[in-house]
């Protein structure tokens, strides 16, 4: 017996030793940042593991990054876009996931078909002709603008075309993963609760409102927190569309800045990289379950 | 009651929103990039003139294609590595043990943080004088490997030998803890009475992995399996991000970025694309086929 216990202690030992080790690989780039970022004395930030403890506890180092980067702008710009972003994305979801799931109609099972094969489509290789597409968009918008002779400085170019919300949002409003996620959500809805609502005369908008929405609150939720932090952290293609500074969501205006002029501080570098990334892990801590325990129903 | 060709207007209506987007933005690009790589496209008015297959002709004997594909196969070793790993890490979270909420989180947050975001900070890791050389250099110290005052100075990002390898290891800190949720989603499936069977008849805990939790998260690996080969072949924003394509990290799909935004040659970038698209749909194929017949 007391050869067992022993086991079981060494066996504990050695997997709480293997979690905290690997929790050291995942954690410790930040860990790193954090402590950088709140050292008032940069001089032991190379040396380990003295990096890992703040050396003179300070956040001057974040008043600077305000001071020096329009951090404002960009956290205003990623505000903006991740919510029109989640808008989007679930009126979207949830208008074509309905018929999927509860209407028969000719071509059902073919347009369903094309929409998760688009999963299997490198989407990368459409950022080019996606890019073109907006530069004819803006092309579009600023003739329709002079033809109709509204004044030149609405500027409708970047309405819709490069360098606008527009064009870096929209790409990602129709979403394979969104579509599916709704029709599985709105297929578990028991038809009575349908068939009883259009007996009392509730037409398919009603319908879809009124009774398929509230109950798929839950599968709305996830969708929404999934959305939220792709949107949030989308860096790429943002980051071709948007050619301006003003416009530029956290990703990357914050990558912009600290890989050309504000390089040189890596302690400035590290407060940016802690305050970016402190709005997603206050979020995350929030609606963790929803990632790391409830992704059954969106796997299977 | 309604007929039933008022419930086909009303699931159109309903389903455009979605289909018009998809159309623009999704199908419509698949069509016009294959059209983009027979044609030089001039950017300034969009005129497009057919070529006669000059771009595939150009990239079939250029030295820097040549080896952004290699090193994009060169990244499917990232798979069975992450795939391994992310199975074992999860097997080890998956406990009633206290704290297991604690660990899941925190291995998910790279998975949670902007590439662009991680990456300056891996950046700073894989300097020659960065962290990662300082913590290898204390623990070769501590072991008594290095002599006292000794650094170890390997250009992690710098060396074209080594540089593919540093941003497949960022790869797999991103993307680790995206794994380990799906096989944990996998594990959970499987009834405790198997493992405590397996338990009570004397099986170790490594014939318990391979003859109990391999065989029966099986699906799990093949959808897994299939994703990050996927993502592998497709890596390129880790390389536009940490290396910019420096020191020989050109990918196959950072090849096509480059053509596109530095070079502003649309059409050669296309006609990259198109290969790789046609590369993708072979690999998702035969993925389907090989794993199908083993079910």
């Amino acid at each position: 017996m007391a050869t067992f216990t022993v086991r079981r202690v060494a066996g504990l030992s050695a997997h709480y030793a293997g979690l905290l080790l690997f929790m050291a690989f995942t954690t410790f780039p930040f860990l790193w940042a954090l402590s950088a970022a709140l050292s008032g004395d940069p001089s032991k930030i190379w040396l380990f593991p003295d990096a890992f403890v703040p050396n003179d506890l300070s956040l001057m180092w974040f008043k600077r990054v305000f001071e020096e980067m329009p951090f404002n702008t960009y956290l205003l710009n990623s505000t903006i876009m991740s919510f029109w972003t989640i808008i989007g994305v679930v009126v979207v979801s949830v208008m074509a996931g309905y018929p999927l799931a509860r209407l028969k109609f000719p071509g059902r099972g073919l347009i369903f078909v094309a929409i998760i094969a688009t999963l299997m489509l490198p989407s990368e290789v459409g950022i080019i002709p996606n890019f073109i597409t907006l530069k004819n968009f803006g092309v579009w918008a600023s003739s329709l603008q002079e033809a109709l002779h509204l004044p030149s400085d609405w500027n409708m170019r970047e309405w819709v075309g490069l360098n606008s919300y527009f064009g870096a949002i929209a790409p990602n409003f129709a979403t394979a993963f969104g579509i599916f996620l709704m029709k599985q959500a709105f297929e578990q809805i028991p038809q009575d609760l349908v068939d009883a609502a259009r007996v009392d005369g509730a037409n398919e908008l009603q319908i879809m409102w009124r009774v398929m929405v509230p109950v798929s609150i839950p599968s709305i939720a996830a969708l929404t927190i999934f959305t939220l932090v792709n949107a949030w952290n989308d860096y790429l293609w943002p980051s071709i569309v948007m050619t301006g500074k003003e416009k530029l969501p956290l990703a990357v205006g914050v990558f912009n800045d600290l890989t050309g002029p504000f390089a040189t501080s890596t302690s400035l570098v590290m407060a940016a990289i802690v305050m970016t990334v402190i709005p997603v892990l206050i979020f995350f801590a929030f609606t963790q379950r929803y990632f790391i325990g409830g992704l059954d129903g969106a796997v299977k | 009651m309604k007929t039933s060709s008022s419930y086909t207007t009303i699931a159109y209506l309903f389903m455009a929103p979605a289909l018009i987007l998809m159309g623009i933005f999704t199908f419509w690009p698949v069509g016009f990039n294959t059209y983009l790589a027979f044609h030089d496209y001039a950017l300034v008015d969009g005129t497009a003139t057919w070529n006669n297959f000059a771009h595939f002709k150009y990239i079939a004997g250029e030295e820097l294609f040549h080896s952004a594909i290699k090193n994009s196969l060169l990244f499917l070793l990232v798979v069975p590595v992450i795939q391994l790993a992310a199975l074992v890490v999860a097997k080890l979270v998956n406990s009633k043990l206290p704290g297991m909420t604690f660990f899941r989180a925190s291995y998910y947050i790279p998975v949670i943080t902007a590439v662009s975001i991680a990456a300056v900070v891996w950046s700073n890791v894989y300097k020659y004088d960065g962290m990662l050389n300082m913590i290898l250099s204390w623990v070769g110290q501590a072991l008594h490997l290095l002599k006292a005052g000794e650094m170890v100075e390997i250009q992690w990002i710098g060396d074209p030998h080594i540089a593919i390898f540093s941003v497949m290891g960022f790869v797999f800190w991103k993307g680790i803890g995206y794994y380990m949720v799906l096989y944990l989603a996998g594990l959970q499936a499987i009834p405790a009475e198997v493992e405590e069977a397996a338990v009570l008849d004397g099986a170790n805990a490594w014939q318990r992995f391979w003859k109990i939790t391999v065989p029966m998260v099986k699906p799990t690996i093949l959808l897994c399996t299939l994703l990050s080969t996927i993502a592998a072949i497709k890596a390129f924003q880790e390389v536009v991000v940490l290396t910019r394509g420096q020191s020989d990290t050109y990918t196959a799909l950072f090849y096509v970025y480059a053509q596109a935004f530095q070079n502003y040659n649309f059409g050669r970038a296309a006609a990259a694309g198109l290969v790789i698209t046609f590369f993708c749909m072979i690999l998702a194929i035969i993925q389907f086929r090989f794993f199908g017949e083993k079910k």
